[in-house]
């Protein structure tokens, strides 16, 4: 055993030891810090920190390639090489702080606009909304001026974006045309350009849906159209490929049909295809959306994954780091030969 | 009892730095003033 010199050795090991001590302390401290960040990290800040910023803007092009719409002057379905759905969603920032002061909620408000250009860019269909929604949540929260094409709505569900951290399970989901909620199914986990996404999938049914408020020919009104008794009827399937930590969808699909029926413009119960289309989104907008959800998607795993593992991890090491240091202070402090019980040892050394 | 009070003191910064940036928060920003889109924007 080795033995610390007599007359130095009992000097020198107090400031040590006590070093020791201090720093033993100080790792035990920070151990503490970094486990107690973890779980309050993942289950107190990132509930509270993820959240839809009010101010977003984005605009979504899809586009169908061929596909059907009403000639108004003949009243003849003919096809056409492409239909572009252009979606702006512009945050409010201004109204989101109305809303907050009444419901006392983190609330985003989304001016939204479905633009329908035809192949000559020409309007085909306009359809304005306000959604209002929890900026955490999703949950849609229930305020005046939420409407769709100015008709005041109530929306249950989800619309355009799925909540942070997405479940595999059905939600219900808002259909703009009805003005209702039906379920969108979970049909399974796909790879989508290299990330791993969720598809959903859902179906409406033929079903009677009020005219545009805006009709692509001068001089024609809905309310015009309404008098002559012909109605508008519409079926989708719409498909979503979400990315489940953001629940942002990456890409969307929609085999949109419209119909007009019946009434003085189509007698005897005739009906015309008014718009029919497989609605894909354009090439471009999906790589800029995958770019933007990859990026996100980094800062919400940072909060749920990164940060709480890696300060649990550290916390661990810096724990075990500080009882290590403390059993060398203790096992010095045994062979210490200021301590009486080892004294006579050291002094009566060669 | 060095240890409980090492302990402690971690414990509370941690409480302090969570409950700091959680009140403080993230930037809202401002409306943005680009218009609901009525053309078709351009291919890149």
């Amino acid at each position: 055993m080795r033995r610390t010199p007599p007359g130095t050795g009992a000097h020198a090991s107090k400031p040590r030891r006590g070093m020791r001590r201090t720093a033993s302390l100080v790792l035990l401290g920070l151990a503490a810090f970094f486990t107690a960040l973890s779980p309050l990290m993942r289950w107190y800040a990132f509930p509270r920190l993820a959240k839809i910023p009010p101010s977003q803007y984005q605009a979504m092009v899809l586009e169908a390639r061929p596909a059907t719409l009403l000639d108004y002057g003949t009243m003849k379905a003919r096809q056409v090489p492409e239909v572009t759905i252009v979606q702006t969603l512009k945050g409010n920032v201004a109204e989101a702080h109305r809303v907050e002061r009444a419901s006392g909620r983190d609330v985003v408000v989304w001016d939204a606009l479905s633009f329908v250009a035809g192949p000559d860019g020409k309007m085909v269909s306009e359809i304005p909304e306000r959604y209002v929604f929890d900026a955490h949540s999703q949950e849609p929260v229930h305020a005046a001026g939420e409407m769709v094409d100015g008709d005041p709505v109530r929306r249950s569900g989800i619309e355009y974006k799925w909540p942070f951290l997405t479940e595999k399970r059905d939600y219900a989901y808002f259909d703009a045309q009805t003005r209702t909620s039906a379920p969108i199914h979970y049909k399974g986990t796909r790879t989508f350009h290299g990330l791993e996404v969720y598809y959903f999938e859902q179906t409406i049914p033929w079903t009677k849906v009020p005219l545009p408020k805006k009709m692509p020919v001068k001089g024609i009104t809905p309310e015009a159209v309404q008098k002559m008794g012909t109605t508008r009827w519409y079926s989708t399937t719409r498909m979503f490929w979400v990315d489940p930590v953001t629940g942002a969808p990456v890409n969307g699909e929609e085999l949109h049909k419209e119909e007009l029926r019946g009434g003085q413009l189509l007698p005897g119960g005739g009906k015309v295809t008014a718009f029919a289309g497989h609605v894909k989104m354009r090439a471009d907008y999906v790589d800029s959306t995958l770019a933007l959800v990859k990026s996100q998607r980094t800062l919400v795993l940072l909060l749920t994954s990164y940060l709480p593992w890696g300060f649990l991890a550290l916390g661990a090491l810096l724990l075990a780091a500080s009882l290590h240091l403390e059993a060398r202070g203790r096992h010095s402090h045994s062979e210490d030969p200021a301590q009486p019980a080892v004294e006579g040892v050291v002094s009566g050394g060669p | 009892m060095r240890a409980l009070t090492a302990a402690a003191i971690g414990l509370a910064a941690a409480l302090a730095l969570i409950f700091t940036v959680t009140a403080i928060g993230a930037p809202e920003g401002r409306t943005s003033p680009e218009p609901l889109l009525t053309t078709v924007p351009a291919h890149p």
